[in-house]
């Protein structure tokens, strides 16, 4: 058994390789070690202090760079991904509690492979790439790569997730993430959804992306291509709601029905649509969506 | 400190409780924080099974682990079966398990981890019996039973087969009535269960020294514990003495007496001191404390001008497994199905029903939360039927001066009427609201209880003293209180006293933290221990001051003459002299206050809950959003008045509303067990059973009604921890049910709940 | 296996040797010996093992002690200064937003977070700053109440 705090990345990498596991905040491992789910393995590398990790910045040639060990609490007010990847920071902002999103970080929620996980949806609108690296090198997943599975991943034992990396964003573009919880903190995705959109200069859609959380065994996708070139208006929304209900397979648990799962996805897509196209025409909508507009504002 | 408020300035006085010190820095220790030299560990050995008979049951394995000191099942413990309702348990199951809660088996060994690890080396064979968990399927004749033996137990209800407890309360002739009706109006509503949950979870620590046991406990009714260690393991009570050290909250769960008997006999056993700590899911599995689950049947015939003249009602409550303290369930649930209504002809039932689930038990104002649920929607349904704003309806038809209630009883000046005029205005009653919002409102009762209690008080040489008394706090402050009470008689600021409690070989019997009680009959034991003092310290002015002892007033420190405040002396100076003579001490019990006459009303199963003394009333008016897309509602304001007779403590009274509000919202929206077929619980953790968060805390606003009330408690006070939790739900319903149409007709009204009945069509409404 | 290292709880620095499995709340409950730091839940899911890492709020509860090293730790002991409260718990002792008292010290450690970060947090920041602790005594109201008027300064 080991413990070891690693300071650079590499030191993280060696440690994988000689069969250690990373943890971050800790709060899965740690959890789910209690509960049972999963024994606390027994070599640890700890990532929380690995500076490398911890960055966000321009990608080379465009984009931005996301640190997998970035927190959700920086997420949240980074003035990069608050402007640029405004649904990462929606997402963020609605995960547990202030404390989990302190320690939590976005690294950690992608590797989890959640199909609940909320900043996954909005990873996938924006067409983010996971960077994996490992001492035999280098390589980059899209999301629907990289997830196979509830609670599964592409991964190898040895790789590190080391950083999201998002394409560079068009003008007039905005994102947004929604999800439905049944009180205004602690909670896990009942159903989620995001939506990234580019606008045309005549106001139509140029780029549309949604994706769903919590209703499929990961994070899926919805087929909106339908809606390129339309402008948006209640018939598109509709469209786009009915699409997500259809995309959803969703099932029976404690938290919902499937039907009434297959219901609201389609609702949060359509209200993930909204606020994406009104904060691609400008319209400051305040981050988490969740609160700033709808039924999550207090009086 | 002034211990009065001025109700009409809401002016409120700074009150600094005397355990808030401790609780704010970390220092005070609740019962999982004690450590003794040499303690072990506790765990149970759980059912496997929700029904089934023990046909194997080896110790062996655990007790040949190194480091395990004691195991036991029911061979190692006096075969006494126990319960306070029906003597229907015995300390771990004996034979047959009835729910997935039963201890069937206990170690204690030197770490939590190995205790835990050989609990689980214990072996049990099982052969499976049939599930019963369906209350209404449970009073089928034939239904398998929970209790084979069920006609051998002791009790004094009235049983029959899975039914453990029935009661009836039945007035004028309901038939008749109906007959006569303008309109019927029938009704039924489901009500899940769900769980008191404090945050500590319960810790027990026993250690024995010759043959007596000290036990540091969590619980809210430390002299009810005692009792139930002696009657288990058969002890005199001079040899059990329980300790509480601070206590993390309870809301009836921690009532009762659990597991201290099991604690000291492993302690006995291993001849060392032994800790029970649960986990978060033991708390909501184990403890034979949940909110019963109801189904309630209603039926009211109304005049066309809003008179509700019949009332027909039949709940029937989920026991569970054992009897707990809930066979006073059934008239409490009648009382609360016929409501604070003057109807003349009345005919209300109640079962409490046997099923393989975990037991229910007193929770914070036992079966109204749900019964005022059901009624009180039924009242909304009645006023819509009849095209009544619900809120006069409410008036027409509530209980007042002078009128007569459901059971038979009339009451004194209440101010039941006060509360319905104020509670909907401080919401905005009546404003226009956006469309997708609106306003509930409900009213509610809730009895004091009226027992007996003790206390002594005592003055040292430097003028300080300490109150012993017998009472627990549980966090409502009602102990914290009890020094201003004595601190008035006196004449002394209330930080002189110190409160020596929670210590049953020290302080006289009080019945507990439970049924709002301790500063109704605590206090009234205080203020007569107190007076005794005052009475000694006027004696010794009067000698001193050559005045008569009648003219000496107590006030400020010091002890005057009537009308002359310059010839006075020290309280200080008083308690010196009496250092050299005979002591300042003091003690109280009182007379408990009488129940009311009944008139008019024959009630089966009487176990004395149909007539109330000092009843308390409330009104609560609460403004909701709903999200009609998914069902979600956030209730945005919450209006609550309250009769609770005169307010002592009006900080800690304003917390009890406030917590008893929130309560009802989790209630209303969230909280609620969900089972599987077997009836075990799904939801046993605090992600999936979902307390209401502070994100979700709306403001509340809160008036009193105070009336001094006679024959109630000290100064005219009532009780008040229990009452705010009884029609916050309610009036979240009928909010919710003026935005969908109709009723939600299943507690927790859960946002797929709430879109479901938005989404049913007529028909399916009517079938419902 | 037992790892040994220190832990900086209160400005004091305490030698330890404990399984590297083990979580910062039994540690500090057990081996430190501070008992404010209580356990509610066995997931996160209640608050009231917060403490403060780096000045964050962390629970303690699912957090390895031996991550915690190097770092600075709060407890609930840590925040009067000798006899003297500081302002946020005489704020909530005056306010009433103490009732049994279990959920106070985790909640004390998120409002010192929260009024770190927000010298003049709005209700409803105050709200979702709190919102990682259950009470189940106050309905929170007086709680709210007794950041509201430390951060007016009082």
């Amino acid at each position: 058994m080991s413990f070891t705090i690693a300071n650079t990345i590499d030191d993280v990498l060696t440690a994988l390789a000689a069969g250690a596991r990373p943890i971050a905040g800790g709060t899965d491992l740690v959890v789910g070690a209690r509960q049972g789910k999963a024994p606390l393995p027994a070599d640890l590398v700890a990532l929380d202090r690995v500076d490398e990790l911890r960055t966000i910045g321009p990608e080379p040639g465009g984009g931005i760079r996301i640190g997998a060990g970035v927190t959700h609490a920086t997420l949240v007010h980074d003035a990069t991904v608050v402007g640029a990847a405004t649904s990462i920071a929606d997402a963020s902002a609605l995960v547990g509690s202030p404390a989990t999103r302190h320690v939590g970080t976005l690294g950690g929620n992608v590797m989890n492979g959640s199909p609940a996980m909320d900043t996954g949806a909005p990873l996938m609108v924006l067409d983010a790439a996971a960077e994996l690296r490992s001492l035999r090198g280098t390589r980059r997943l899209t999301m629907t790569e990289l997830w196979t599975g509830p609670g599964s991943t592409a991964a190898e034992p040895d790789e590190l997730c080391t950083a999201l990396v998002l394409p560079a964003e068009s003008d007039r573009s905005g994102s947004a993430y929604v999800r439905l919880e049944y009180r205004r903190a602690m909670e896990i995705a009942v159903v989620g959804a995001a939506a990234a959109v580019t606008l045309a200069d005549d106001g139509t859609i140029a780029r549309l992306a949604v994706a769903l959380a919590a209703v499929a065994p990961t994070i899926v996708a919805v087929d909106v291509s339908a809606m390129i070139g339309h402008r948006v208006d209640d018939n598109v929304l509709a469209a786009v709601a009915l699409a997500a209900s259809d995309t959803a397979t969703p099932i029976d648990d404690l938290r919902a029905s499937a039907d009434y799962r297959r219901h609201t996805v389609g609702v949060m897509a359509r209200r993930a649509v909204d606020a994406a196209v009104r904060r691609a025409g400008g319209e400051p909508i305040g981050v988490p969506v969740n609160r700033s507009i709808g039924i999550g504002v207090a009086s | 400190m002034t211990s009065t408020i001025d109700a009409t300035t809401g002016d409120t006085p700074r009150f600094v409780r005397a355990d808030g010190p401790d609780k704010v820095t970390g220092s005070g220790r609740y019962t999982a924080d004690l450590t003794l030299t040499g303690m072990l560990h506790a765990a149970f050995r759980y059912s496997d099974h929700s029904h089934a008979r023990i046909v194997r049951l080896d110790t062996a394995p655990a007790r040949d682990m190194p480091g395990v000191f004691a195991v036991l099942t029911q061979a190692d413990v006096p075969d006494v079966h126990y319960g306070p309702s029906v003597a229907d348990r015995t300390l771990f199951a004996n034979d047959v398990v009835r729910y997935e809660g039963d201890v069937v088996a206990a170690v204690a060994a030197v770490t939590p981890e190995l205790a835990a690890e050989a609990a689980a080396a214990i072996v049990v064979e099982y052969e499976p019996l049939p599930i019963v968990t369906d209350v209404e399927a449970a009073l089928d004749p034939d239904s398998p039973l929970v209790h084979a033996g069920w006609a051998d137990y002791r009790s004094g209800d009235v049983r029959d087969r899975n039914s453990a407890s029935y009661s009836s309360i039945t007035k004028g002739d309901v038939d008749a009535a109906m007959a006569n009706a303008d309109e019927i109006v029938r009704s039924r509503y489901v009500a899940d269960a769900s769980h008191g949950a404090p945050i500590e979870p319960r810790a027990v620590v026993a250690e024995w020294e010759g043959d007596h046991v000290t036990i540091w406990t969590s619980t809210q009714v430390p002299y009810d514990a005692r009792a139930g260690v002696c009657e288990t393991l058969q002890l005199p009570t001079n040899r059990v003495r329980i300790i509480v050290p601070h206590l993390g909250g309870g809301f009836g769960g921690k009532c009762g007496f659990h597991f201290e008997a099991h604690v000291a006999a492993l302690a006995r056993v291993a001849k060392r001191p032994v800790r029970l700590k649960f986990s978060r899911a033991e708390e909501f599995l184990v403890p034979d404390r949940r909110r019963e689950g109801m189904v309630i049947e209603l039926e009211s015939g109304v005049m066309r001008d809003g008179t509700i003249v019949a009332r027909r009602g039949r709940a029937i409550l989920d026991n569970g497994a054992y009897t707990a303290d809930a066979g006073f369930f059934p008239q409490v649930a009648a009382m609360h199905i016929a409501g604070p209504y003057a109807i003349d002809h009345v005919a209300v039932e109640a079962h409490i029903v046997y099923t393989n689930k975990q037991p229910s038990g007193s929770i914070r104002a036992p079966t109204a939360p749900q019964a005022c649920w059901a009624a009180e929607s039924h009242t909304d349904e009645i006023a819509d039927r009849l095209g009544i704003d619900p809120v006069e309806l409410r008036r027409i038809n509530a209980v007042d001066e002078g009128r007569v209630g459901p059971s038979g009883q009339t009451y004194g000046e209440i101010g039941l009427r006060r509360c319905i005029d104020i509670a909907p205005g401080l919401v905005g009653y009546g404003d226009e609201l956006p469309d997708d919002e609106a306003i509930g409102v409900a009213i509610g009762w809730w009895p004091s209880f009226s027992v007996p209690s003790g206390a002594i008080v005592k003055l040292d040489d430097d003028g300080y003293g300490q109150i012993v008394t017998g009472a627990q706090e549980c966090g409502t402050g009602a102990v914290m209180t009890l020094r201003q009470l004595a601190a008035d008689e006196l004449g002394i600021e209330p930080e002189r006293l110190r409160m020596v409690y929670q210590d049953t070989s020290v302080a006289p019997f009080d019945l507990g933290a439970t049924g709002s009680q301790t500063l109704f009959n605590n206090g009234r034991a205080v203020v007569a221990a107190a007076a005794q003092v005052a009475e000694q310290l006027r004696q010794l002015a009067a000698d001193r001051l050559e005045a008569a002892p009648d003219d000496i007033v107590l006030a400020e420190g010091a002890a005057h003459v009537a009308g002359t405040p310059d010839r006075s002396i020290a309280i200080d100076e008083l308690a010196r002299i009496a250092s050299g003579g005979e002591l300042l001490i003091g003690h109280g019990s009182g007379t408990p206050p009488a129940a009311p006459e009944l008139s008019g009303s024959s009630c089966i199963g009487d176990n004395g809950m149909a007539a109330w003394v000092a009843p308390q009333f409330s009104c609560h008016a609460v403004r909701i959003r709903l999200d009609r897309d998914t069902g979600v509602v956030r209730v945005l304001h919450v209006g609550a008045a309250h009769d609770s007779g005169t307010i002592i403590n009006q900080i800690g009274a304003l917390g009890q509303v406030e917590g008893g509000v929130m309560m009802g919202i989790g209630q209303a929206l969230t909280e609620g067990t969900r089972y599987d077929d077997e009836g075990r619980q799904r939801n046993a953790g605090l992600l999936e059973y979902k307390l209401q968060t502070c994100a979700d805390a709306p403001p509340i606003t809160t008036e009193f009604v105070q009336i001094a009330t006679a024959g109630a408690g000290p100064r005219g006070a009532k009780g008040l921890a229990e009452a705010p939790n009884v029609a916050t739900a309610a009036a979240v319903a009928n909010a919710i049910a003026h935005l969908v149409g109709r009723p939600v007709r299943h507690l927790p009204m859960t946002a797929e709940r709430v879109w479901t009945a938005m989404h049913r069509t007529a028909e399916q409404e009517a079938a419902s | 296996m037992s790892e040994s290292f220190q832990l900086r709880v209160n400005d004091v620095e305490y030698p330890l040797s404990v399984d590297q499995g083990r979580n910062l709340l039994g540690v500090i409950r057990t081996e430190i010996g501070l008992t404010g730091t209580k356990e509610g839940c066995d997931d996160c899911e209640c608050g009231a093992c917060m403490v403060l890492i780096d000045g964050q709020p962390v629970n303690s509860c699912s957090y390895l002690a031996v991550q915690a090293q190097g770092r600075e730790i709060t407890t609930v002991e840590g925040l009067a200064e000798g006899d003297e409260l500081d302002r946020l718990q005489r704020n909530l002792l005056e306010v009433g937003g103490v009732q049994c008292g279990f959920c106070t010290p985790g909640m004390l450690m998120s409002a010192t977070a929260l009024l770190a970060e927000h010298d003049d947090p709005s209700d409803d920041e105050i709200r979702i700053g709190l919102s990682g602790n259950l009470c189940r005594c106050t309905g929170y109201a007086r709680i709210i109440e007794a950041v509201r008027r430390t951060a007016d300064g009082a």
